[in-house]
């Protein structure tokens, strides 16, 4: 059952670079919060802001001012490695390049998340999950020799195997065709309603926005729509 | 755990190929070459003790009634003991002077004798001495006597059997005590022969081999115990030219293993840099997956240990089969079996390894902390590792090798300082070069504009790899010029017609005779130098035997010595202090001028100013010091300690010496010489230049062979360089190729790059090795210094050969693949 608990919260976030013409605002003084199961997408042009918000929520990214509270703790007072830590037990992530690791197999790669954690029987898991989408007869297959798709696949393998309480996606199909990506979406979002995780991904489809629960729109670092925290649905 | 199983998968994934193969052949190397060097070093120093016939020998002039044999047994070591001494042999009514030489069994302690059943047949080696009885001679003198082997002769008061022809002795060059042919007897026949009696001029040889520390006990047992004319020597006293070549050797040897270090260090550097730079992405996913700092640098460091665990373990076994392989092919070159390696190949292989780690692989791996997770959403995060502190930690690396290798401070802070200024000067000067105005675009219309907006382009990360090809190939070029320069050197002291005979005693009227005599065989004299006998007997007014501060034993150099005289400086002499005659004779009224060798001087305190008196035939002569001279002895020429200005010993009688060479096959000959000139004195030391032409081919073989180990290491750095610089290029190309660049632009474009590259490394190289062989010449092995103009075109054409091969090679295989392969792969 999901809850309506907050997981994420997001209080007068800010974010500015200097330049050489000048200081650069990217994100403007937001505030938002996310309840437990919610699909959230997140909207807007290029150059919007929104993968460096996605970054500043994921405790990727520093933010100028501001707090962003996830699981009740303020990660934008935590040095690197407390973050680290929290990422290790709540978070995962789907990239738009996959960032699957070149010199290990399908398999390992999945792996890789559960051992950093210190979880047990990480073959076992990973293994169940790369069968969950689909790849379970490419197990031992480094990620050159499979195709974008694919790979995609068993980045949501290693993103769902490691159990976190949000995941965060990153255009995680802006390097894939339309039939392609909408596979890899429509198993996203089946994953996603199997397990307790609250989504939020980063794109500029509205097609994959609508099929979030809510939509958040930026422009020019300011949140200029919020579709607002939807009931959470029963799965 | 998680660090083995991480390298498990890494090693499969093929991401530690470079970085393994660097350090395998790091270990490899170093512990190969440390392992030959330091059998061959061995081995020829033991194979140098030959000329001794032992370890160490006691020379005196007496023979000692102690029980010296007793206590070398107690201390483990071998023993005999020589007699030496000047007789004559009769066979009938024919008689000669020979040179005899008593020993007693277990002689020669090191090395062997050679012996042969008729004269000039073919020598046989031989663990005997003559049985009592028997004495073997030199084999001219079975034709000088008119005796075959099996004949009878007379020594003394007794008849010997004439066994064998006398072919080879290992201490044949041991000074020359004696002229005349060779005879070998029994010591225990001495008494019988009634040969050596009180008041015989006659030297005892007191040999020992063994242990060092044994050796030493002896030393400090004997002091006690012997006068102090005795003499306790070692190889260097005995062959100072052979020790000199020997020292320079190891010492090439040593400074040729040390570049090999370097060389091996820098590969490893390149490898580890371009190992980090390919995990950028790898870490900064573990650390958005959640992995702390330190768990990223637990698996990193982890893996980097275990990593050089086994590049140790497969780079010793390399090591040792090189150096055993080495050993193996030149047996016969070498002529003597080495003794086995031992353990420093092991430590020197363990401790480059740790070494290499520490400084050159792990700096490069710790700049993987500073990688952001952020690097997973923006690529651009965190690209650049800390290249100024890694220089720093390869460079006190790369001291501390040096130092520990070649021991020696001023070396590895030489080659050190050399090191810096040269990565200083070359990145300043290669990223100003390659400045020359900004390029617009990839200027992609021709393979010239390609290259040299990719050289503009890149000019920093060329800089970095014009400074690594530049050392590299500095350390080819130093070690080949220094090469060249020391065997010309060896080639110069003793080449094949060095002086092999010596005459003495010869009269002015005798040498047009002696000449003609010698042009007949096919050879000529040195040249014919005066010789007047006398004796010193006062410095400054003192009378010889009252001269303060100094010893009995120099006392001794007041004995009868040879007084010359010359027109000009010989040619291998130097002045070092005072001034050699510019006038011609000496003028009536005016005191004689006399030049020193400069040992002598310091041993009798004389310095220029001082005024000499010698009793030549009765009549005094008296002179003063106006030079003090150094000399060559290794050249095999007449010497002398003594030179006066023409005219000073006219009136004195005078005998001459000459040297001259006679090839092995002449040999013969010496009998009609002996039996022409009776009363000259010829001595034979061709034994002795042979031996030491064999040691010095020896050595020239080691010194060629390690530095073509070293050349391949300096070309395992080119290629680790060259593919730590492809990632690049290839994405750059693959880009080029999928916009429609042909296969044949792009080659001919990383042609001409990376022979430009090359060609600007070579140049700078060629400085580089220009000025370190300059020091190394004058400071560790000290040779006259000289200019290399080969190295000037050597260096730059080498460098854009090796390079552009060494490119070509490396990309070859990703030209000609799909594009998108390529960009997939990187």
């Amino acid at each position: 059952m999901k809850t309506a608990e907050t997981l994420l919260s997001v209080e007068n976030l800010c974010r500015r670079v200097s330049t050489a013409e000048g200081e650069l605002h990217i994100l403007r003084d937001m505030s938002f919060e996310i309840k437990r199961g919610e699909t959230v997408a997140i909207i807007g042009p290029s150059g919007s802001g929104k993968s460096t918000l996605l970054g500043i929520l994921a405790g990727l990214d520093d933010s100028t001012s501001g707090a962003v509270w996830l699981h009740g703790t303020n990660i934008c007072t935590l040095s690197e490695d407390q973050r680290a830590a929290l990422r290790a037990q709540h978070v995962g992530f789907v990239f738009q390049s996959f960032q699957l690791l070149p010199g290990l197999t399908a398999l390992e790669n999945v792996m890789l998340p559960i051992e950093l954690s210190g979880g047990r029987d990480a073959r076992d898991s990973a293994r169940q999950y790369l069968e969950r989408v689909g790849l379970g007869a490419r197990i031992g297959h480094y990620p050159r020799q499979l195709s974008g798709g694919e790979q995609q696949r068993v980045a949501l393998a290693r993103a769902f195997a490691c159990r976190p309480d949000v995941l965060f996606a990153d255009e995680p199909t802006g390097n894939l065709d339309a039939e392609t990506g909408a596979r890899i979406n429509d198993l996203m979002f089946a994953m996603n309603d199997e397990s307790d995780v609250t989504l939020v991904l980063v794109t500029h489809e509205p097609k994959l926005a609508a099929r979030c629960q809510r939509s958040i729109s930026i422009q020019a670092g300011r949140i200029v729509a919020d579709s607002g925290a939807a009931e959470p649905a029963a799965s | 755990m998680i660090a083995l199983r991480w390298l498990m998968r890494e090693w499969r994934g093929g991401e530690l190929g470079l970085l393994t193969l660097s350090l395998v052949i790091a270990v490899a190397i170093v512990s190969g070459i440390s392992g030959f060097t330091e059998r061959l070093n061995r081995g020829i120093v033991a194979e140098s003790h030959r000329f001794l016939a032992a370890d160490r020998v006691l020379s005196a002039n007496k023979e000692y009634s102690f029980a010296w044999q007793q206590q070398a047994q107690q201390y483990g070591l071998n023993s005999a003991r020589l007699t030496e001494f000047q007789s004559m042999v009769f066979v009938g009514d024919a008689m000669e002077l020979v040179a005899v030489k008593a020993v007693t069994p277990g002689y020669p302690l090191k090395g062997a004798l050679r012996i042969s059943d008729e004269p000039y047949a073919e020598p046989y080696t031989t663990a005997d001495i003559p049985a009592p009885g028997e004495v073997w001679l030199a084999p001219r003198l079975f034709a000088l006597l008119g005796i075959e082997p099996g004949g009878s002769l007379s020594l003394g008061d007794q008849d010997f059997i004439a066994r064998r022809a006398l072919v080879e002795e290992p201490d044949g060059g041991s000074g020359f005590y004696g002229a005349g042919p060779r005879v070998l007897m029994n010591a225990g026949d001495i008494a019988a022969a009634n040969v050596v009696q009180p008041g015989s001029l006659v030297r005892y040889r007191y040999l020992f081999s063994g242990e060092e520390g044994a050796l030493d006990r002896m030393q400090t047992w004997l002091a006690p115990r012997i006068d102090d004319r005795a003499k306790w020597m070692t190889l260097d006293e005995n062959q100072p030219t052979m020790s000199n070549t020997m020292q320079r050797a190891e010492r090439f040897l040593l400074l040729a293993a040390s570049f090999g270090v370097t060389l091996a260090g820098i590969a490893v550097a390149l490898a580890a840099r371009r190992y980090s730079e390919r995990h950028f992405d790898t870490v900064a996913v573990m650390k958005a997956l959640g992995a702390d700092n330190a768990k990223v640098m637990r698996l990193y460091i982890g893996n980097l240990v275990l990593l050089t665990v086994v590049a140790l373990l497969i780079g010793l076994l390399l090591g040792w089969a090189l150096q055993s392989g080495l050993m193996f092919a030149l047996r016969d070159l070498i002529g003597f079996d080495p003794p086995s390696p031992g353990w420093r190949p092991v430590v020197v292989g363990a401790v480059t390894g740790a070494v290499c780690l520490a400084a050159f692989a792990l700096p490069p791996v710790m700049s993987l902390n500073g990688i952001p997770p952020l690097r997973v959403l923006r690529r651009e995060v965190g690209e650049t590792p800390a290249a100024g502190s890694s220089a720093v930690y390869g460079l006190i690396g790369i001291g501390l090798l040096m130092w520990w290798y070649a021991q020696s401070w001023v070396l590895a802070l030489a080659v050190l300082a050399g090191m810096v200024m040269m990565m200083a000067v070359t990145s300043l000067l290669v990223s100003q070069l390659l400045r020359g105005g900004r390029r617009a675009g990839m200027q992609a219309g021709s393979a010239r504009g390609l290259a040299f907006a990719a050289l503009e382009r890149r000019r920093h990360s060329n800089a970095f790899q014009v400074v690594s090809f530049g050392l590299a190939m500095m350390v080819m070029l130093s070690l080949l010029a220094l090469r060249t320069s020391l065997l010309d050197e060896w080639q110069l002291q003793m080449p094949a017609d060095t002086p092999n005979h010596f005459l003495m005693n010869v009269r002015e009227s005798q040498i047009p005779e002696v000449e003609q005599f010698l042009a007949e065989h096919d050879t000529e004299s040195a040249g014919f130098f005066p010789m007047v006998r006398a004796r010193l007997t006062h410095i400054d007014g003192i009378a010889a035997a009252d001269l303060p501060d100094v010893s009995q034993d120099e006392r001794l150099l007041t004995r009868e010595q040879n007084l010359s005289w010359a027109h000009d400086l010989p040619d291998d002499n130097e002045v070092i202090d005072g001034q050699w005659w510019q006038s011609g004779e000496v003028a009536d009224g005016e005191m004689a001028q006399v030049s020193l060798e400069k040992d002598f001087a310091e041993r009798l305190n004389l310095k220029v100013g001082s005024v000499m008196r010698f009793d030549v035939a009765s009549l005094p002569l008296t002179a003063k010091v106006t030079s003090i001279r150094t000399l060559d002895w290794g050249s095999f020429r007449p010497n002398f300690f003594f030179l006066l200005q023409p005219g000073a010993l006219a009136p004195f009688p005078k005998v001459f010496i000459s040297s001259f060479y006679l090839p092995k096959e002449q040999k013969p000959a010496l009998n009609d010489f002996v039996r022409r000139f009776r009363t000259v004195t010829l001595v034979e030391i061709d034994l002795m230049i042979a031996q030491a032409q064999t040691i010095i081919a020896q050595v020239s073989a080691a010194v060629e062979l390690v530095l073509v180990l070293v050349v391949l290491c300096a070309l395992l750095v080119t290629v680790a360089n060259v593919r730590a610089s492809l990632d690049t290029r290839l994405q750059e190309n693959a880009i080029l190729r999928t916009l429609g660049g042909s296969r044949q632009l792009i080659t001919r474009s990383l042609l001409i790059e990376f022979a430009l590259l090359g060609l600007l490394a070579g140049l700078l190289a060629a400085a580089g090795a220009e000025l370190s062989v300059y020091v190394i010449q004058t400071e560790v092995l000290d040779l006259e210094p000289s200019f290399h103009f080969w190295l000037w075109p050597l260096g730059p054409l080498a460098g854009a050969l090796i390079i552009a091969a060494a490119g070509y090679q490396a990309c070859r295989v990703v030209v000609n693949s799909p594009p998108l392969a390529v960009l997939r792969g990187l």
